[in-house]
């Protein structure tokens, strides 16, 4: 029986959270040496009808739990490798099962050329890589159109390589860019989100890119993320076994601008997924579906302990169905970011919510989308320690 | 009329671009911040760009393909705040907030903290490709001054 909060490690995170910005073993030029950093997180969240990302939020939950620890060595002045061990909890996904997030060796021939093999964080849009790493952003949770919790397994990290860069254009600015391909390891029992017994998940392969262009005005970051990926699973559909093959192209256009304690954001994406499936009768065959996904985003840094944020985001699951609750989510949300220190932190979040799109049928009793309450709110709060 | 105005307009926007201070002159006396390096550098300039870049450590060559190796002082320094704005043209809150992305991601980690100008020439004078940034009334200790464009 795993334990319900990670209580212990998160107090040991913060007595060993020493005022330097990290813990690190030895002197920088040691071989031995090793940077280390850490957080352990715990959230609440309260909704004001249906279930959202765990059970019986309608009456609050805590299972809504992160921690994680990471290790990295420069071996020589281009190789460096790393490790971040994870765990969460949420909802039913989870279960404190601690699991490498990432792991890498880096080579970093030039500034503009470096490679990379393990697993490691995809980047897409521009916050995917952070999308579990609270102390890095202002919401507690990232406009969930673009960056959804429930589908994190699928979009947070890839097992394989990336080749990056980054080229300074004089006065043009500057070039960010990567492009990678592997494919992700995927524990079938995971995918507690679907109707069906999943026997086994599969990704034969994923691939994809990100260029982000660093402009002239300072603080003016615009760019673009492909990813194309084909999702394999074998379904157990009451006593009819069936095998899909959903081939997914998602990509996301961004934009971003930092000018002094402002922080404005915008994103727009559309995911293209196709289905074949070996009994049409049992699981439907789909031609293609097109989901649309945005979101604007602002925070301003009001002091140093305090930052206030809101955005609005909004999904389709399908474009060519934009009528009916179950077929749009639209999401305002408000939060105060509190730094009570350098290494703590505590955030208050409300979400307003029209639609259903967002939601889960199996967390609210596997009732359909269309059945479940139209408008709701959620109320979320979350601490974080880090070093 | 009109082109009073774009003229006016104009000086205001050359004098916000270039007029702005690129060193951290104290109205009297020694700048705020000088920027060190290790004295077989050959540098005897850079960019203000090509700083923020190694500070943030989107580059970390040098032009004679020596590693940079950064050095901050601790957050909480006045000299850093000014270092921060001026060169890194972000906030010291900003830039921790930038290596706790990086840092989670598993991108890199920031450079090393230190919490006098001593320990920040101390450190330079050991890695040839040291930079760092102290007091103007620091004792530079061997160190070389690097002019800031």
């Amino acid at each position: 029986m795993p334990p319900r909060r990670p209580v212990t490690l998160f107090v040991g995170l913060m007595l060993i959270a020493s005022p330097a910005s990290a813990a690190e073993l030895g002197s920088e030029d040691d071989l031995l040496s090793v940077d280390i950093h850490a957080f352990a997180s715990q959230g609440f969240i309260l909704t004001s009808a249906n279930n959202y990302l765990a059970n019986d939020t309608t009456h609050g939950s805590f299972q809504f739990s992160e921690v994680g620890i990471n290790f990295t060595k420069n071996i020589t002045e281009k190789l460096r490798t790393g490790i971040q061990l994870f765990a969460q909890d949420l909802g039913p996904t989870g279960n404190y099962n601690a699991k490498m997030d990432w792991f890498y060796l880096d080579y970093r021939f030039k500034d503009w050329l470096g490679f990379r093999a393990g697993r490691v964080k995809i980047p897409f849009g521009l916050y995917n890589e952070i999308n579990d790493i609270d102390s890095a952003r202002v919401p507690v949770l990232l406009p969930q159109s673009v960056y959804p919790e429930q589908d994190r397994n699928y979009l947070l990290a890839q097992t394989g390589a990336e080749l990056y860069g980054y080229q300074r254009l004089q006065s043009l600015g500057a070039l960010d860019y990567r492009l990678y391909g592997g494919t992700i390891f995927l524990d079938a029992t995971a995918s507690a989100g679907s109707p069906f017994q999943v026997e086994n998940f599969n990704v034969p392969y994923l691939a994809g890119g990100r260029l982000l262009w660093e402009t002239p005005l300072d603080g003016l970051r615009v760019g673009g993320s492909l990813q194309m990926l084909r999702l394999d699973a074998t379904l157990l559909v009451n006593t009819t076994t069936v095998t899909i093959r959903a081939p997914v192209t998602i990509w996301v256009g961004s934009m971003e601008y930092v000018h002094n304690r402002l922080l404005l954001a915008a994103e727009y994406s559309r995911w293209y997924v196709k289905s074949d499936s070996s009994d049409p009768m049992v699981f439907p065959q789909v031609s293609e579906i097109v989901s649309e996904r945005a979101y604007g985003m602002a925070s301003y840094r009001a002091a140093k302990w305090l930052q206030p944020g809101v955005y609005y985001s909004i999904l389709f699951p399908d474009v060519d169905h934009r009528v009916g609750r179950a077929n749009i989510q639209h999401d305002v949300a408000t939060t105060l970011r509190f730094d009570i220190n350098s290494h703590w932190l505590f955030k208050l979040e409300g979400h307003f919510m029209s639609g259903t799109a967002g939601l889960a049928s199996n967390l609210n009793d596997n009732a359909p989308l269309t059945a479940l309450q139209r408008n709701w709110e959620v109320l979320l709060l979350k601490t974080t320690a880090y070093f | 009329m009109r082109r009073v105005a774009a003229i006016a307009l104009t000086l205001a926007l050359l004098l916000t671009a270039f007029g702005g201070p690129l060193f951290a002159q104290s109205p009297a006396g020694p700048p705020v911040y000088v920027v060190v390096v290790h004295p077989n550098n050959p540098a005897t300039s850079a960019d203000r760009q090509f700083l923020e870049d190694a500070f943030l450590k989107k580059v970390t060559r040098w032009p004679n393909d020596e590693v940079v190796r950064p050095a901050d002082l601790v957050a909480n320094s006045p000299v850093r705040r000014k270092f921060s704005d001026e060169v890194l043209h972000r906030s010291v809150d900003a830039v921790k907030g930038y290596w706790q992305q990086r840092i989670f991601s598993g991108r890199d980690v920031p450079p090393p903290e230190f919490e006098t100008d001593d320990e920040v020439v101390k450190f330079v004078l050991k890695h040839d490709g040291g930079v760092g940034y102290v007091s103007g009334t620091a004792n530079l200790g061997g160190t070389k001054v690097l002019v800031v464009k």
